[in-house]
């Protein structure tokens, strides 16, 4: 076995290359499937009628006079620099298109993502400490249930329920009109159907890996002789097996931080909630290619970072797993 | 052997394989529904004779009630009616998209899995661009450049989605690889596709067809999320009924988009309780262990 603290460095190092090798191939896949479209990005924005002097200027504007070549370069250099060119719908830099989202999507995903983890956690440990109990039977059907739904239709639901029928909460948004400022009791009262929403939908992806991963650990030899030494079953359930049984769910989490974009879509549709998620949808149906470049690159990035630092992490828990 | 009596032995292993089947009895209403569901969408222009996409003015919007069961959507027209041919698309898409998936999928596991070396890192790197691009959002902008139908519906969503299953086939095919049966095939002088598609690939058959199941109700849920965000223009599915139900929700009328809603859920829940019966029943040493569902699926996002 390599030593852990020897082979980490270089395993890091390594990881970090091939990452950034597949941002840049990312990057290019992006790049290509916008531009290779049929019709291509100019034909998307400019008026049929519109003069050959005007359609130049706009074109010089937009950078798309240069040759395709020389647009990937500049689009390459330009994601390092900040500079992702004009949004066609807005005028505006897409940076400050999409910088200006992105408080909205946290506001939303950082609680829900919270709850997820914490509430799935939680109900696969209570699962696991009475295993095969109407109970646990309960608590895994029902996280199942919610996972095989449609996050739409979910959100449908609880939005016709709690905003039409018993008026509740409010129909979508993220705050009322009539508020002035952020005002936490208004913003609360739109966070719950949204963040409850996708808490339900998610909810399966902890507790029933927490749970498979806990039956599998207690089941190992280490836990034998834990209990055979004459622990407590607490002891042996928290102390020894926990750790090891939590361990997939750091690997969930990575993947999780990497699908976040595809539920934010969904949810801030149905919502009305505007943030990145809003965003995409908006800008790929107006066919905003530079937001839609920098939204897609974004995302991967973020899920090419999260699965390394997953990795990383992962090696440091588990000493078992050896870098090669 | 004579041919009877391989015809026997054909009989009894599809007895045990039913008798194992069955023993699950959520899997099997599962494909009873399923059954029912297949047969209602082929049989569709039979039991709602007419044009059901045509509107009926005056009805608009209507409740469930003894003359339109499910209720009537925004232009008259009666819910179950659509949502009966509304099948035909999200079974259509469900069993094209994931064939698709599934023999891309094996094709390249098992060339990964077989040559090793270069072709396995070409072809593993490749699966692992399309797991690092979120998937809905390149599906979305794949459906909206190219023209929004059906089959680009199908080829985007297979074509993002064989990953998953190249890794669970490449694994299984480097196991594979280390057993005698193949190395005396080998040494022996056995052609490439000899050992890939007479040992490699029937070997796994059972697994992959279990992935294949499992990947299905993602299929479904996705075809419904782009059909929601109305990018595809079918007149009649169950997505587009949901897109619709959008601008009239908050007058009330729940059952615009609780019905589609459900037959899109009840559809998915249907078809992982079928992958879990076809994996307990090829694979008698998992039965009885439900957690394995979880483990399958938190392997797939892998």
């Amino acid at each position: 076995m390599v030593d852990v603290f020897l082979g980490l460095p270089s395993y890091i190092v390594k990881r970090s290359l091939v990452a950034i090798g597949l941002v840049i191939i990312v990057g290019t896949l992006n790049f290509a499937i916008l531009h290779l479209a049929p019709g291509g990005p100019e034909t998307v924005f400019l008026n049929p009628r519109i003069t050959p002097a005007a359609k130049a200027l706009i074109l010089k504007q937009y950078g798309l006079d240069k040759p395709i070549q020389e647009q990937y370069f500049l689009y390459l250099v330009g994601i390092v620099t900040g500079k992702w060119g004009l949004s066609y719908f807005y005028t505006e830099p897409a940076f400050d298109v999409i910088a200006a989202r992105v408080p909205a999507t946290l506001l939303l995903m950082v609680p829900s993502l919270i709850l997820t983890v914490i509430v799935g956690i939680l109900m696969g440990i209570v699962s696991v400490r009475r295993p095969y109990t109407m109970l646990d039977r309960f608590l895994s059907s029902f996280a199942f249930f919610f996972y095989s739904m449609p996050v739409f239709w979910l959100g449908f639901i609880l939005l016709t329920v709690f905003a039409v029928f018993l008026r509740v909460l409010p129909a979508g948004g993220m705050t009322s009109i009539t508020t002035s400022g952020f005002d936490v009791l208004d913003y609360l009262q739109h966070l719950i159907l949204p963040v409850v929403t996708l808490t339900l939908i998610n909810l399966a992806n902890f507790s029933l890996l927490v749970r498979s991963s806990m039956i599998e650990v207690l089941d190992q030899n280490y836990i034998m002789t834990a209990r055979g030494k004459g622990l407590s079953e607490r002891l042996v359930f928290y102390r020894h097996a926990l750790r090891n049984g939590l361990l997939p769910t750091v690997t969930m989490l990575g993947l999780f931080v990497g699908s976040i974009l595809t539920g934010a879509i969904l949810t801030e549709t149905v919502f009305s909630w505007p943030g990145l998620g809003s965003l995409t949808f908006d800008s790929i149906t107006r066919r905003d290619y530079p937001v839609v470049l920098a939204l897609f690159f974004i995302f991967s990035i973020l899920t090419i970072f999260s699965n390394l630092i997953t990795d990383i992490v992962y090696g440091v828990l588990d000493p078992r797993i050896t870098y090669d | 052997m004579t041919n009877s009596s391989i015809a026997k032995s054909r009989l009894a292993r599809a007895s045990t394989f039913w008798r194992n089947y069955s023993r699950n009895k959520g899997a099997l209403f599962a494909l009873i529904f399923l059954v029912v569901l297949v047969l209602a969408a082929v049989f569709a222009n039979y039991l709602f004779p007419g044009d059901v996409e045509a509107p009926n003015l005056g009805v608009e919007m209507m409740p469930p009630s003894s003359s339109a069961i499910l209720g009537t959507d925004y232009l008259g027209r009666d819910q179950l009616a659509l949502i009966v041919f509304g099948a035909r698309t999200s079974l259509i898409v469900a069993f094209a998209a994931g064939g698709l998936l599934a023999v891309v999928g094996t094709l390249a596991g098992l060339m990964a899995g077989y040559y090793g070396g270069k072709m396995d890192g070409l072809i593993m790197r490749c699966a692992d661009v399309f797991l690092t691009i979120p998937v809905l959002p390149l599906i979305l902008v794949i459906v909206a450049l190219t023209t929004p139908n059906l089959l680009n519906v199908m080829f985007a969503i297979g074509l993002t989605g064989w990953p998953v299953m190249a890794r669970v086939v490449r694994s299984d095919s480097l196991a594979l690889m280390k057993r005698e049966f193949i190395e005396i095939e080998r040494v022996m002088g056995a052609s490439s596709r000899r050992i890939l598609f007479k040992h490699l690939l029937p070997n796994q058959l059972n697994s992959i067809f279990v992935y294949a199941s499992l990947s299905i109700p993602a299929v479904i849920l996705t075809e419904a999320a782009l059909e929601f965000l109305g990018l595809t223009p079918l007149s009649v599915s169950w997505g587009f009924m949901l897109n619709v139900s959008i601008d009239y929700w908050i007058r009330g009328t729940w059952w615009m988009s609780f019905f589609p809603g459900f037959a899109i859920f009840i559809t998915a829940l249907a078809f992982y309780f079928v992958s879990e019966g076809l994996k307990e029943a090829l694979n008698p040493k998992l039965k009885r262990r439900r957690e394995s569902l979880a483990v399958q699926i938190a392997e797939q996002k892998k």
